[in-house]
């Protein structure tokens, strides 16, 4: 069966460019465009893996994470995180909120998906 | 680029645009309400997005752009830098330029000039605004064998990295699949043995489900480098331990890797990451290890190579490489530490100031001796021996290597090679003769010239050398060395060599030497320093207008030093330059003639003589047969024209430059003097023979003899 990854980013460009690249490597995708959409969207699903942004409107990306973590059914959900070069600031708090993969925009699309499949056995 | 990328771009012309344009209202409204966080934060985000997006879309003209209006903006929002109307002013107009790229990137247009000028201007612009300049990120590397050596490629079975792996307990609670880098690090190679280590895992009453216990040890095959091997663990490397460490194989090649480093740093660990035996990452937990070890053992500090090996980061063999890289570089920085930079002027006044000390001393000498104090003359004579040892330490403060000078040449001769399609080898020997730093300045512009001439006209093109029998590849040797009192420097190259018949030719065309006349290589080769003279049919870049060689011979002499040329047509050419040790101050050989005193620079006086009665009535320079040398000899009261009877005895005094020997008649001899050199006025430059004066210690001014131009014109006389 497909494994399932949530891309939550705040660019629907980048959505789009994630989605088809993961959809061409044979995951089923799921689009949320910030932090509050994503969690309205998560009832229930089965996610494998999350792709998150960490600047976004409404709830931002650590925020979603503090959030995700205490959530029994995805506590264990691995997530990457996107972030920029220049919010070294921003990604120490994101490893106090216990995010561990990170993975620098911009990025290739092969960089990603070698970033997924160090997290999920294909 | 395919078809769905490019929905992915249309997508995003929309979404930039409106970003854009909500850019533009927040910055105007910012004008109107400086300092509003949430706005400002809004206005981070839009740059943001917009410098993300199209960096994936491979739009790099914006994302370059957009990173730097991205980072000003990100100093703005953390306080660093409060917003002005001037910068309001800068965005507005980034912004447009954002604009003017995204609609040139989607239609895939190259970027015209006029855009790329608005740019540099804006990047300025922006550069100077951003507080701190930001460092270029270490890019991660990727993939890629480390070295291309054949062996690497093909392993033996048990020549494999071995790679200890505990994962940290919270790693599952983190949501990472310790499965999932084992079977990824199987993309890098193949997993030759992996065991699982159970000893950790406690009873299943004490067990927590969500905490891992598990280790592995793995041998693993892979031509991947010590970097991307950690790569694979790099989401979990914070929470577990990880010792990766390289096949047998590899050990030698990182141990030549880290002998060939440059010598720049002196830290350990630095040497081992530039080496790529350590990663930054294992650095870093051997510092903060030999940190904790310290505190915890009260200041004793354990070493940081043995927590290397210790820890299996390394192993000992390329630590100890290292060590011996470390020890190399110390000994080259405490060298360089041993050296000061002094302004060259206060030397300058130093030097001059010994010249007077030495002219002093040499009074006082000559009082003493007046006086025939025998405590007085002790005393002098002492002094005037320290005197001279403070004027030889100090002209050496003054000496430096020419080495610097030459291999300035390799670019030279490499260049001119590329332009002109020959192969050229520059030869450097003897860089490490001193010479006075002013002479080494001036020679430099001279020494260019005549490599290039070596270059351009003396080595041949590739074919002409085959068909030659020569080697294709031409050499030119630049070689320095000290010979009697002064330096030699020579210029060989082995190309055509000088046309001697044209030279004849052309010499005789512009009237510089006479139709019908004999004249020896040297002479006629003596030529092409002449103003003017060139064989050359056509002007190139670098040389043939027929300038040159003539300021090449000018500069030399106006050191005090001289040039000649030897070649041999179809081989080479030798140009040989000798210049004077030092400017300053010289040992003379203090002698009389008509009354007055003479100084011979000491190092070209080779031995004195008294003149055999039967050439005492010459009055013209002739010959005298010394030990069965056939010697040219001049006296140098006719040279110049000096009234006064002949000495009862003269002295013949031989001198040498060179190869060249004569001998010079004086009316008496006074011996060694330390002589300050002192420069004669313009007035009296034509005087052929003299090339200064100096002040004796009884205050008497005596002339500097030109040997080299004395035994020129002796030479010319006798031919």
């Amino acid at each position: 069966m497909a494994k399932t990854i949530m891309v939550i980013d705040d660019s629907a460009s980048i959505r789009q460019v994630v989605n088809l690249t993961l959809k061409k490597a044979g995951y089923d995708v799921i689009e949320a465009c910030d932090g509050q959409d994503a969690i309205s969207k998560l009832q229930g699903q089965k996610i494998n893996l999350m792709i998150c942004d960490v600047n976004m409107p409404n709830m931002d990306g650590i925020s979603f994470l503090k959030n995700v973590k205490t959530n029994t059914s995805y506590r264990f959900t691995p997530v990457i995180m996107l972030t920029t070069e220049s919010q070294e600031n921003k990604k120490q708090e994101g490893k106090m909120a216990g995010a561990k993969a990170w993975v620098v925009k911009p990025f290739k699309p092969e960089q990603m998906l070698e970033a997924i499949s160090k997290l999920i056995v294909p | 680029m395919d078809i769905e990328l490019g929905q992915a771009r249309q997508t995003f012309m929309t979404e930039s645009a409106e970003l854009l344009e909500e850019m533009e209202n927040v910055l105007l409204s910012l004008e109107k309400n400086p300092g509003d966080a949430d706005t400002i934060n809004s206005l981070f985000r839009s740059a943001h997005t917009i410098k993300g997006a199209s960096g994936i879309l491979g739009m790099e003209t914006v994302e370059k752009f957009t990173h730097l209006v991205e980072n000003l903006l990100s100093n703005v929002r953390d306080g660093a830098f409060t917003l002005t109307s001037a910068t309001i002013e800068l965005l507005l107009e980034c912004r447009d330029h954002t604009k003017t790229l995204i609609e040139l990137a989607a239609s895939d247009a190259a970027v015209p000039a006029l855009t790329e000028i608005k740019e540099a201007g804006l990047t300025e612009r922006l550069s100077a605004l951003l507080v701190k300049k930001e460092e270029v990120p270490e890019k991660r590397a990727v993939k890629g064998p480390v070295t291309d050596t054949p062996e690497s490629g093909r392993l033996s079975s048990t020549d494999a990295w071995h790679i200890s792996l505990r994962f940290g307990p919270d790693v599952l609670r983190s949501g990472m699949d310790p499965a999932s880098f084992i079977s990824y690090l199987g993309k890098l190679g193949e997993i030759i043995s992996i065991s699982t280590l159970f000893d950790s895992i406690p009873g299943v009453e004490d067990m927590d489900p969500e905490t891992c216990y598990l280790g592995f040890e793995i041998d693993f095959k892979s031509d991947f480098d010590k970097k991307a091997i950690e790569g694979v663990f790099e989401f979990v490397r914070e929470d577990c331990m990880i010792a990766i460490l390289p096949p047998h194989s590899r050990v030698e090649s990182y141990v030549d890797l880290i002998r060939d480093l440059p010598e720049d740093t002196v830290l350990l660990g630095e040497i081992l990451v530039k080496g790529g035996a350590l990663t930054k990452t294992e650095l870093d937990e051997a510092l903060s290890l030999q940190k904790s070890s310290e505190a915890a053992s009260d200041g004793s500090k354990r070493l940081i190579g043995e927590i290397f090996v210790t820890e299996g980061m390394v192993q000992s063999d390329i630590v100890d490489a290292a060590l011996e890289k470390q020890k190399k570089t110390q000994e080259t920085r405490s060298k360089e530490a041993r050296t000061i930079r002094v302004d060259a002027d206060k030397l300058d006044g130093l030097i001059n100031l010994v010249g007077e000390l030495v002219i002093a001393s040499a009074n006082i000498d000559q009082q003493a001796q007046r006086v025939k104090d025998a405590w007085l003359l002790e005393s002098a004579s002492s002094m005037l021996r320290l005197v001279e040892e403070i004027r030889d330490t100090s002209m050496k403060i003054r000496m430096v290597p020419i080495g610097e000078t030459f291999s300035r040449f390799n670019r030279v001769v490499r260049d001119i090679s590329r332009d002109t399609g020959k192969e050229i080898a520059l030869e450097i020997k003897g860089g490490e003769t001193e010479l006075d730093k002013t002479v080494v300045e001036k020679i430099s512009d001279p020494l260019m010239h005549i490599v290039r001439n070596a270059a351009d006209h003396g080595i041949e093109k590739a074919e002409a050398r085959a068909s030659a029998g020569k080697p294709v590849i031409g050499t030119i040797r630049l070689n320095a060395f000290h010979d009697a009192g002064s330096i030699t420097i020579e210029i060989t190259d082995d190309g055509r060599g000088l046309n001697k018949k044209r030279i004849l030719e052309k010499a005789i065309g512009q009237g510089l030497l006479a139709p019908g006349q004999q004249y020896s290589d040297s002479e006629i080769f003596r030529v092409i320093f002449e103003p003017g003279f060139s064989t050359a049919e056509s002007v190139t870049k670098l040389s043939g207008r027929g300038v040159g060689m003539d300021v090449v011979k000018r500069n030399i002499e106006a050191l005090r030093g001289s040039v000649d040329v030897e070649s041999v047509e179809g081989s080479g050419t030798v140009v040989r330059i000798r210049l004077p040790l030092t400017l300053a101050i010289i040992d003379g050989f203090r002698v009389g003639v008509a009354g007055s005193s003479y100084v011979i620079p000491l190092d070209m006086v080779v031995e004195c003589v008294e003149l055999p009665e039967s050439e005492r009535e010459g009055n013209r320079s002739s010959y005298i047969n010394l030990r069965g040398e056939v010697l040219p000899y001049v006296r140098l009261k006719r040279y110049f024209g000096l009234e006064g009877k002949d000495a009862r005895y003269e002295n013949i005094i031989i001198v040498r430059y060179g190869s060249a020997k004569i001998g010079l008649v004086v009316d008496e001899l006074f011996g060694e003097v330390q002589t300050v050199i002192k420069s004669l006025s313009k007035a009296y430059k034509e005087i052929k023979g003299i090339s200064g004066a100096t002040i004796m210690g009884n205050g008497e001014v005596a002339l500097i003899l030109d040997i080299p131009r004395l035994i020129e014109a002796v030479e010319r006389a006798a031919a």
